[in-house]
């Protein structure tokens, strides 16, 4: 049963990942619809992790006893100061670990 | 340059840029693997998540769901809406991927994680045979890192405490604001940015399904609108300077 679940599963990842590449699919992209998903990836990236960062345990959390949003402060600043994965990582993931044992 | 040298350094560019979210999933990969085994999946069982169905947010979801006895349809219901987002990657990438042989287009189909998409909006990226040895080795090592890293997991699993509730979130929302937040170089994309933000704090409250697509889409077209509102403005201009440039003309031509 088990086994059966994970592979209507991957069914599934796999059909929504292949689904659009497929050239037989009778789907015209034109310069406006070209235009519109050019925006996609900040677009769901961003969907994916300001809710991390902001609602902790069903609820808004703008406050200071908030690691996330202190860490993720520190990560876009560091970001967009040194436009480095690694030292944006670094950085405020150290952070995150230090507020998540003082705090 | 010969060719194979040509390969060989964009193959390795890949690697590289890859090699840093690779590593940012250690915690979440390790995460996936030990709560598989802890829920009572078998080993073999375990494997195959990462290694066929191989999603993050699904696998992490559903070992839970299944755990509980929740019904099949209910299972799959809930994969799919996850999942659903990878729909508007194949719709972005289809003019790129579309026309390759099947062996490249279904690589890249399973590749196309989170990840893989950030680094393919490049807008080379996947185009003619050397981008696509670049994003297939780039989500190949993707690939490969997430599966040693549920397997870590595994092996673990049983001696590790449960570690649902120490935060390894954050490594996910911060390797994406890593990507994300260096690129908002105009205003399209930090109208998206922002609107994308808000939106899915605002769905996620109200416990809407589709928050995340729904979201992404109303951003993305706030992007769209930004654009065409920006050259409908430099073109206003534009034809401003034109009317100043034939009036002045034919004001000389009378005088």
């Amino acid at each position: 049963m088990t086994l059966m679940t994970i592979f209507l599963l991957a069914i599934i990842t796999f059909f929504s990942r292949y689904c659009f590449l497929h050239p037989s699919l009778p789907i015209k992209i034109g310069a406006k619809l070209s235009n519109f998903l050019s925006f996609s990836a900040p677009a769901v990236l961003t969907a994916i992790w300001v809710p991390i960062i902001f609602i902790r345990e069903d609820r808004l959390a703008i406050n200071l006893n908030n690691p996330y949003l202190i860490a993720a402060t520190i990560a876009v600043l560091v970001s967009i100061k040194t436009k480095s994965v690694y030292l944006t990582l670094a950085i405020s993931g150290g952070a995150f670990l230090l507020l998540r044992l003082y705090l | 340059m010969n060719k194979k040298q040509l390969y060989f350094n964009i193959a390795q560019k890949g690697f590289f840029d890859m090699l840093p979210l690779n590593l940012a999933v250690i915690p979440w990969g390790i995460l996936c693997g030990s709560l598989a085994i802890q829920r009572g999946f078998s080993v073999f069982e375990a494997l195959l998540m990462p290694a066929l169905v191989y999603a993050g947010a699904v696998q992490l979801v559903v070992i839970e769901l299944m755990a509980n006895n929740t019904p099949l349809i209910t299972i799959l219901f809930t994969a799919f809406i996850i999942s659903s987002r990878h729909f508007l990657y194949g719709l972005a990438l289809r003019k790129k991927v579309k026309g390759l042989s099947l062996k490249w287009r279904a690589s890249i189909g399973f590749l196309l994680t989170d990840e893989l998409f950030a680094l393919s909006t490049n807008k080379k990226a996947f185009k003619g045979q050397i981008r696509l040895a670049y994003g297939v080795c780039a989500g190949g090592s993707f690939y490969l890192s997430w599966l040693l890293w549920n397997i870590i997991g595994i092996v673990a699993g049983s001696y590790l405490p449960d570690l649902t509730n120490l935060g390894l979130d954050f490594a996910i929302a911060v390797t994406f604001i890593a990507l994300i937040i260096p690129n908002i170089t105009n205003l399209p994309a930090l109208v998206t940015v922002c609107v994308a933000g808000a939106c899915s704090v605002i769905f996620e409250l109200l416990t809407l399904q589709l928050s995340l697509v729904l979201s992404a889409l109303i951003a993305m077209y706030s992007g769209y609108l930004t654009t065409r509102i920006l050259a409908r403005k430099a073109n206003r201009q534009k034809s401003d300077i034109d009317n100043n440039v034939t009036n002045e003309s034919e004001e000389q031509g009378t005088s």
